[in-house]
């Protein structure tokens, strides 16, 4: 990958550039945040023409390499306004790499009130009007058509759906799928970034790339088929994922207390069986016609953990219907019809919002009164209408923090700005200390993957207790800092951390392609200086300790079952960041 | 409402179809006079233990041998479990002397 794209919307000027020899050996989140620290003014506002938007696939992106296909995309965010590494599936990294982009950045603001489309072929990016009809509240699945119709069935398709439009702070970028379905980079807002720089859509046409160039291909292929079977092998994938996709997670989290209920009053539901991934597996294999109970999200995914889920007609309603967003809408909204949830997780694929952030904003909004707990039709109504947008919409498109302060509520599950997921603090403490520290504001995947064997780290932890948490969430967000850049999804993390040749076979795939000698320490340095760099740009944008911490609510409501409280002190919680 | 001489039992993943099988919708109230081990009650039921990677009792993850008194809340949890939970939640303190972790079965050997 030696091109580097700079697009600059203010005079919509062009360059194709080589790659700067300090971003040579980057990829993935690597790349992004390193570019946002150099090149993006942190304190600017995130939707001014100060404001970067770079994206970027990973290190091994474009190869065989088993699940590389991830791309990642980075800006500051107008939700939390830290640095923001958010990352997709789609067809889009795959295609980049083979086209030998490491990166397109879209950079200054037009002046005029009109939005266009970038275009990029093997030889050329050229900047054209939108076409009208996909402007204005058409949705992203009618966009993609269009698009597709206009551009050829092939492209890769990056949208600024109608929340972009409207800059939201909740707006995704949406990305083509292998069957013209949506991936999103859901979290932080990047899609109103995007479309404050006027930019409705990338449309990458790969015609002529070539296949990635691989340094030493027997090599390659040889760790390649060693990283397959390491995750093949495991069970997790084989009978996890792949048959009940990430919702699996439902009935775990709820019988283990952390199922975050009624806006993060309870830790458990009793309607999980409407709403768990063995009743999304028996739906969708009872309905049959189009459902699929396995599907991938990009080109190269042998994991398989989305899904095509149907209406009782067997007709597709959505796919990658994630286990956070079934929590969001059934538990902390207390929405309990599986059907009901699917259908405005395709509303907010259509429109472009986050599923997490739009999910926790809801239910916060039913604790303030604004919806009615559980009312799924309203629900589906105001994420709707996120396309026109009625106040209503533009409040809970504005993320659980605005919606707490419309409301009055002190009740407000975010950390910097951002909602916290599915998997409540209190009683599961490693990933609260997780959502209080990363730089990305509460986010579950900043703390998802690990390098080498977890034994080391994590071979006695009690879920309810303090002892050895701090170094799990430290050793957490580092091999997930890691794994980022590398294009990797995050699912390879059991490959990993339970087989040490599944990450050996990681890093031999990274030299085979490049003809370097990474060891498995370089790679940990390579998380930690990723993170490093996310905190020193947070720093520089007015972020302190002050703002690593959990909602203050969690100190003293105790959360049912297990009736505990966050009890780790400020001074516990800085320990994470030393290193 | 679980009773003092019961146990009120769920299964997750493939676990939740074979149980709904012989008992329908979960959760199970299985009659049990006396604490008996994570293995026994899988034993009692017809349940391969090697399709158990460890248990909840009461909220919390167990190794397969723990014991488990009248009145508890269970559920039996085959491998696959995805993601960091797997380590936040205790599993890897409970399940590494359980020869059902690790490996993957051949299709026509699961239940």
């Amino acid at each position: 990958m030696n091109k580097f794209i700079r697009v600059n919307m203010t005079n919509k000027e062009v360059s194709i550039g080589k790659v700067p020899e300090k971003y040579a050996a980057l990829g993935g989140r690597a790349l992004t945040s390193n570019f946002v620290n150099d090149e993006v003014k942190p304190t600017c506002h995130p939707l001014g023409k100060y404001n970067k938007l770079i994206i970027a696939p990973g290190l091994l992106s474009g190869t065989s390499a088993p699940n590389s296909g991830r791309l990642s995309v980075g800006a500051k965010s107008p939700l939390t306004g830290t640095i923001k590494e958010s990352n997709t599936g789609g067809t889009s990294s795959q295609q980049l790499a083979k086209m030998g982009i490491k990166a397109i950045v879209i950079e200054g603001m037009p002046e005029e009130d009109k939005f266009y489309v970038i275009k990029i072929t093997m030889d050329e990016v050229v900047i054209e009007d939108a076409p009208k009809e996909i402007l204005g509240g058409c949705g992203n699945y009618k966009a993609i058509e269009i698009l597709q119709k206009k551009y050829g069935e092939k492209v890769g398709i990056a949208l600024a759906g109608p929340a972009g439009e409207y800059r939201m702070p909740s707006a995704n970028i949406s990305f083509k799928d292998p069957e013209s379905h949506i991936r999103s980079a859901g979290r932080g807002g990047l899609g109103a970034v995007m479309g404050s720089k006027k930019v409705k859509a990338i449309v990458i046409d790969d015609t002529g790339a070539k296949p990635v160039p691989i340094a030493e291909p027997d090599k390659f292929k040889a760790a390649a088929k060693v990283f397959a079977k390491a995750l093949l092998d495991h069970p997790v994938a084989g009978q996890g994922l792949a048959a009940y996709g990430t919702d699996v997670l439902v009935n775990i989290i709820n019988e283990a207390g952390g199922l975050p209920a009624e806006n993060f009053k309870g830790g458990r539901i009793e309607h999980n069986d409407n709403i768990s991934g063995e009743t999304m597996n028996a739906t969708i294999t009872e309905r049959g016609g189009e459902g699929k109970i396995s599907h991938g999200c990009h080109p190269g995914c042998i994991m398989r953990c989305s899904q095509w889920y149907t209406d009782k007609s067997g007709k597709y309603i959505t796919s990658g219907f994630e286990y956070e967003t079934i929590w969001g809408l059934g538990a902390d909204a207390s929405i309990k019809d599986l059907d009901e949830i699917a259908y405005i997780d395709r509303a907010m694929d259509d429109v472009g919002v986050d599923s997490i952030e739009t999910a926790v904003a809801v239910a916060t909004a039913m604790e303030g009164g604004l919806i009615p707990w559980g009312d799924g039709k309203k629900v589906l109504e105001i994420v709707k209408d996120m396309a026109k947008p009625t106040p209503l919409a533009r409040i809970i498109a504005g993320g659980c923090e605005t919606v707490g302060k419309v409301c009055g509520l002190f009740r407000v599950p975010t950390v910097k700005g951002q909602a916290i997921p599915a998997y409540d603090p209190r009683s599961i403490k490693g990933i609260g200390l997780t959502y209080a520290t990363t730089p990305m504001g509460a986010d579950h995947t900043a703390g998802y993957c690990i390098s080498g064997n977890i034994l080391k780290v994590g071979a006695d932890i009690d879920p309810l207790k303090k002892e050895g948490q701090i170094e799990y969430a430290r050793a957490m967000q580092i091999g997930t800092a890691a794994v980022d850049s590398t294009g990797m999804c995050l699912f390879v993390y059991f490959g990993i951390a339970d087989n040490p040749g599944g990450y050996q076979a990681l890093i031999d795939m990274i030299n085979a392609q490049y003809g370097i000698s990474l060891t498995a320490n370089d790679v940990d340095q390579l998380g930690i200086s990723v993170l490093k760099v996310e905190r020193e740009f947070n720093k520089k944008a007015g972020f302190t300790n002050a703002h690593d911490r959990l909602p203050e609510f969690m100190e003293y409501e105790p959360l049912p079952p297990h009736n505990q409280v966050w009890d780790f002190t400020p001074e516990e919680v800085d320990e994470v960041f030393k290193f | 409402m679980i009773k003092n001489k019961q146990i009120e039992l769920r299964g997750f993943l493939q676990l939740d179809a074979f149980l709904r099988k012989s008992f329908g919708k979960p959760p199970y109230f299985i009659p049990a006079d006396s604490p008996l081990t994570g293995r026994e009650l899988a034993n009692n039921l017809s349940i391969p233990v090697e399709e158990i990677e460890v248990i909840f009792i009461n909220g919390f993850v167990h190794e397969l041998d723990a014991v488990i008194n009248p009145g508890d809340r269970v559920a039996f949890l085959p491998p696959g479990c995805p993601g960091p939970y797997r380590i936040a939640l205790g599993f890897y303190g409970k399940n590494q002397d359980n020869p059902a972790n690790f490996k993957i079965k051949k299709k026509e050997d699961k239940i």
